[in-house]
């Protein structure tokens, strides 16, 4: 990497740049002194900013009208994910219309970049990235997220319903 | 022997040769489901047309033979065309399964749909519904709806196997595979129907939904689960060994392999390994390293070194192996006790009249070879007495890879335990061999996917294998052991003279590929 360096006369005319700089500073400090209201600064644990609805948090694992997970573990999300954050244990499952359903699925939120590319994959909305973001936690292995917390977390409610609905499907004939 | 030209080469075919093998001598692609180069010409899938120059209509490839100066051609946009409508056929009544497929990163279907289809269904109707997850026989699962109907495997089951389990049955777009009532599909070959099913109609039960296949790397090795010694791939990853698939050699196997041997990778994963050397002193097992564990071996042989002391091989290690353990005991260690533990002495020499052999050792030629070189003629019950009469003190053992198929392993074990020493060295573990007291000494052996060999098979064909993947790194080869035992120190082998290429797929993705953003789907980790 090469380093630009200053020499000669020019070096010494810092200092109109630094009073462009302590300018802008005191605009700041005497509009905001002035119209208080208008001030942008939260107070962040009371007062908390609302992002918009696309904002990608924390997964979630949708659940089908049975109450029984969504994903059919076809593993394209963990595929697709370019930090290799999602682990998938598949497995058959005793209804042959269901066939094959995951019985581990864990994704360590350390790990994940929040790229939303697992949801992009996932042929069936079985992940998407919802609105949380504040997960506090006291160690690491509170951050590898299992499906008891991606689909029935207390802040869920119950679950979130899917909107591909096989039985739907399958009257239509596909 | 008429000549053709395929594509605007110009070719020459043995006489009555089809224009689909005509193809494959050349190299040319050609989309096909039905046609199978171990299987009869059924021509039902209808997707191997080309244009015949002189002929009004697109002909199939795989049954119509080569006459002389024929043109041949499948580049062209009515032959694409073609393809494309006959696909979106094939595609009628299949489901979207793909998730939750088996097959789907090495599916038919699939690779010619991102060839040729690429186009928007103009099918209204609905789908005709069929069996799902049908239960075929204790190795096969069967989908009928993702089905094509291309009859391979019934095919299979007619005219290799000759057992006719399979069958067509209904018809129309209701035709569905089934085994004919009170039937199960239970021969020793039923997995190959899963192979050259190009679609996830038929899915391995072993296999089923442990991995997708785009997770796995696949390399070249040979069976070692019987004397026949077939070509096969092994699919990995570094999660362990997953499955293992037939690899074509017109001089040993053909197309095919036993259900048998496809349990060979079972023996080679982690949880079947013994992962450190593990001695027996006094009051209990302690572990230790492999290495150590052979040089701590080293002294004690050199002072039995004589007659008290006895080597047991069996013969499912490489002839380099041999080459290496046989000579330094004659040698170095001054004993001619040297003896071969023969499996199933009574079945050694069943054949099934296809691959499967008695002999469930993949290298008795190649032992009985080294044996004889060495003018060694041991009969087992000499062993036998030596122990008894407690002649044979201390007993080298290099023990079995494939411990299923030696039903005698607990009994030989508590013969070779009479031994006031024992070494015994092997790959896997077994509980008969951790419940023994007294002076015990288990070194872990390398098995044959972590190795470079040669195996010797029933008829003399020497075939070397290349090194696929390590499972266990710290564990030793018998080269490599002996080497250690004889109190020499370990050199790095120079493995030139027998392996120049080195076991890299030819499709293997390179940078350039990964630059270019082509598409890498099935090909490995990403």
């Amino acid at each position: 990497m090469s380093v630009v360096q200053n020499t000669g006369e020019k070096k010494n005319w810092y200092l109109p740049g630094i009073f462009t700089g302590l300018g802008i500073t005191m605009k700041h400090l005497f509009y905001n002194l002035l119209n208080r209201k208008k001030m942008i600064t939260l107070d962040y644990p009371e007062q908390k900013y609302e992002y918009s609805p696309r904002f990608k948090g924390n997964h979630i694992l949708t659940v089908k009208k049975d109450g029984s997970l969504r994903c059919t573990a076809c593993m394209l999300c963990a595929t697709n994910c370019p930090a290799e954050c999602i682990k998938i244990t598949a497995a058959e499952h005793e209804d042959p219309s269901v066939e094959k359903y995951p019985i581990s699925y864990e994704i360590d939120m350390l790990r994940c970049v929040f790229c939303g590319f697992c949801e992009e994959a996932c042929p069936v909305d079985a992940i998407r990235l919802g609105p949380e973001w504040q997960t506090p936690g006291l160690s690491g292995t509170n951050f590898i997220y299992d499906i008891q917390k991606l689909a029935y977390r207390p802040q869920l409610k119950g679950g979130i319903l899917t909107h591909v609905d096989d039985e739907e499907r399958h009257k239509a004939g596909i | 022997m008429p000549k053709c030209t395929i594509n605007g080469k110009e070719v020459e075919v043995k006489e009555g040769s089809t224009i689909m093998e005509a193809y494959y001598q050349t190299g040319e692609a050609i989309a096909h489901y039905c046609y199978h180069p171990g299987l009869s010409v059924a021509g039902v899938c209808r997707l191997c047309i080309c244009e015949i120059e002189g002929n009004p209509r697109p002909q199939i490839a795989c049954n119509t033979v080569v006459t002389e100066g024929m043109k041949i051609n499948n580049k062209s946009e009515k032959i694409k065309d073609g393809v494309k409508w006959v696909l979106d056929f094939h595609l009628i009544n299949h489901p979207l399964d793909c998730p939750i497929c088996d097959q789907a990163g090495e599916c038919g279907l699939q690779d010619q749909y991102m060839e040729f289809g690429k186009y928007n269904p103009e099918m209204s109707e609905r789908k005709v519904k069929k069996h799902k997850v049908v239960d075929l026989g204790p190795r096969v699962v069967l989908d009928s709806e993702r089905c094509i109907l291309c009859s391979r495997c019934t095919r299979f089951t007619e005219e290799v196997t000759k057992t006719n389990e399979l069958g067509l049955f209904n018809r129309g777009d209701r035709t569905e595979i089934g085994v004919v009532e009170g039937k199960q599909l239970d021969n020793n070959y039923s997995m190959n129907t899963v192979d050259i099913c190009p679609v996830g109609a038929l899915t391995s039960k072993d296999f089923r939904f442990r991995q997708r296949v785009w997770y796995l790397k696949d390399a070249d090795t040979i069976c070692t689960g019987c004397s026949t010694g077939c070509n096969t791939k092994v699919y990995f990853n570094k999660e362990g060994i997953f499955r293992i698939k037939p690899r074509y050699n017109p001089d040993v196997n053909g197309h095919w392999m036993t259900d048998t041997g496809r349990d060979a990778y079972k023996f080679v994963n982690r949880e079947a390994r013994l992962l450190r050397a593990q001695k027996h002193t006094g009051s209990g097992w302690t572990e230790l390293a492999p290495g150590q564990a052979a040089k701590d071996v080293s002294a004690d042989l050199k002072s039995a070194a004589g007659d008290s002391l006895a080597l047991v091989l069996t013969a499912q290690y490489t002839l380099e192996e041999y080459e290496a353990i046989i000579p330094a005991f004659i040698n170095e260690f001054k004993t001619k006790k040297i003896y071969f533990w023969i499996n199933n002495k009574e079945s050694f020499d069943d054949f099934d009249g296809l691959l499967a052999r008695g002999d469930k050792n993949p290298n008795t030629k190649g032992l009985l070879r080294v044996m004889e070189k060495h003018g060694l003629s041991g009969s087992w019950s000499d062993l036998e007495a030596g122990l008894n009469s407690g002649a044979i003190k201390t007993v080298v053992v290099a023990g079995p890879e494939n411990q299923f198929v030696f039903p005698d392993m607990n009994e030989k074990i508590k013969l070779l335990s009479k031994a006031k020493k024992l070494v015994w060295m092997q790959s896997g573990k077994n509980e008969a061999l951790n419940a023994l007291s007294g002076d015990v000494t288990l070194i872990p052996m390398k098995s044959y996917i972590e190795k470079e060999g040669t195996y010797v098979n029933f008829k003399g064909l020497e075939q070397k294998v290349k090194r696929v993947t390590t499972v266990v790194s710290e564990a030793l080869t018998l080269t490599e052991a002996t080497m250690l035992m004889a109190g020499r120190n370990l050199t790095i082998p120079t493995t030139k003279e027998l392996f120049v290429e080195s076991n890299r797929r030819e499709d293997e993705v390179m940078l350039e590929h990964r630059k270019k953003n082509e598409f890498v789907f099935r090909r490995g980790s990403l």
